[in-house]
């Protein structure tokens, strides 16, 4: 452990890897080294992916003697900068290995493999590594093209270290923005289902009700047809009640919200339980209320809203068993 | 503060944008950990030292049962503040 990577070895290193001038390096640096420093002071907690996380400990003020005098004197609490590694890098330092992303360890490297390429005349690159990607995307809809993109490694198999990072890297992209497309239209269902569930459910309501009619309609068939409506009408009515019931009896019905309150960092559902209703056993009502888009009730991302329910006098009866139920189902997804 | 708040700031501050900075703040974990698997130690100008120590192996006593058992030693990550900054940050 001799050796060190000084601050302008650092800076060179990162100018190069990450293809940007020693300029910008060396503001990049400068302005982490200052803001490091304040964002320790602001938030006593800095965490950095792929690093780990700075943190100020507290050391509580101790009694001790002076040596000399024998006199007791208090040693004031102060702060300590502790550093954790994140779980990925202290695996990596205890395991001793160390293996290099292939597209990084070549970034710098497949530039100039492709410069050296392009003074030589020759630029296969760019036209094998479309067709290879449509063929690992859509083997079954293409298949012509699986057979281009066979062929055409066959001409020129000698670049093969040069094509590699880049195809990596757009996959990656593609991959990334089907992903986001796909929960970006999620979310919309999401919304569109919140918002319009009720007409939703009279809709089907309406559909189930002539189903019901043909349904019904062989069996009283031998007798009078003046029944028939009269059992139509019944499971019209059984609907109605329950819903009206539910409510009363349900506790997990939440008719109207006081608010909707953003997570911030350092919050709870128990805080926000304490807030609004002044004691937080109340919070699985919180979970209850926002199921639909909360994962795991302790673990819940900033700037999640989550939707205040007001409670009724039924609800905020703690000895109810289906209070209890509530509560432990909320406390064993807690466990999940 | 997450990674994403500390970017923001970092950004402020070099006049760098967003994804530039995010891009070389990876870039320079990659780097610093390269370096530290090679046996070097990294020093961060204002900061600190970030090294890799070895622990040595130590014998450790089961709490119940009373056994002895030998610790094997292990690789560790350490950060050392430079002095200015443990005064600094003592005080807040």
């Amino acid at each position: 452990m001799a050796e060190k990577l000084t601050w302008t070895e650092l800076r060179r290193a990162l100018a190069t890897r990450a293809g940007v001038s020693e300029k910008k390096a060396s503001a990049f640096l400068n302005a982490l080294q200052v803001q490091l420093v304040e964002a320790l002071k602001q938030d006593k907690q800095v965490k950095i992916n792929g690093l780990g996380t700075f943190k100020l400990q507290a050391v509580a003020p101790r009694k001790s003697v002076n040596v000399k005098t024998g006199e007791e004197i208090t040693i004031e609490g102060y702060n300590k900068l502790a550093f954790t590694p994140e779980a990925g890098v202290k695996e990596l330092v205890e395991s001793g290995k160390w293996e290099v992303d292939p597209i990084q360890k070549l970034g710098s490297q497949a530039e100039e493999i492709v410069d050296i390429l392009g003074e030589l005349g020759q630029r296969p690159g760019e036209k094998p590594v479309e067709p290879k990607e449509e063929q690992k995307e859509e083997p079954k809809e293409e298949p012509e093209k699986v057979e281009e993109s066979a062929f055409i490694p066959e001409a020129e198999p000698e670049p093969e270290p040069q094509p590699e990072p880049k195809p990596k890297k757009k996959k990656h992209h593609f991959v990334r923005d089907t992903l986001i497309c796909v929960v970006i239209l999620l979310m919309l269902l999401a919304g569109a289902y919140f918002f319009l569930r009720h007409e939703l459910s009279s809709i089907i309501q309406s559909l189930i009700q002539p189903e019901q009619t043909e349904y019904l309609a062989p069996a009283p068939k031998e007798e009078e047809p003046v029944i028939e409506t009269v059992v139509v009408e019944e499971p019209m009515v059984k609907e109605a009640s329950v819903e009206e019931v539910a409510p009363v009896e349900d506790i997990r019905v939440y008719k109207d919200y006081i608010l909707t309150e953003e997570i911030t960092p350092g919050s709870r559902l128990a805080w926000i339980a304490k807030k609004h209703y002044g004691n937080k056993v109340y919070w699985p009502y919180l979970y209850d209320a926002n199921k639909d888009h909360l994962r795991h009730p302790s673990q819940i991302a900033i700037g999640t809203p989550i939707r205040v329910p007001r409670l009724t006098a039924a609800q905020l009866d703690t000895t109810s068993a289906q209070f209890n139920q509530l509560r432990q189902e909320a406390e064993e997804a807690c466990r999940k | 503060m997450l990674t994403k708040e500390f970017i923001g700031l970092i950004s402020n501050s070099s006049g760098l944008n967003k994804k530039e900075t995010e891009q070389l703040l990876t870039t320079m974990n990659a780097v610093m950990r390269e370096n530290l698997m090679a046996g070097k130690a990294i020093q961060l100008q204002g900061l600190g030292a970030l090294e890799i120590k070895e622990r040595k192996e130590r014998v450790i006593v089961h709490p119940r049962t009373g056994e002895r058992t030998v610790a094997p030693s292990k690789k560790q990550l350490v950060f050392r503040p430079v002095a200015n900054l443990k005064d600094e940050l003592k005080k807040i």
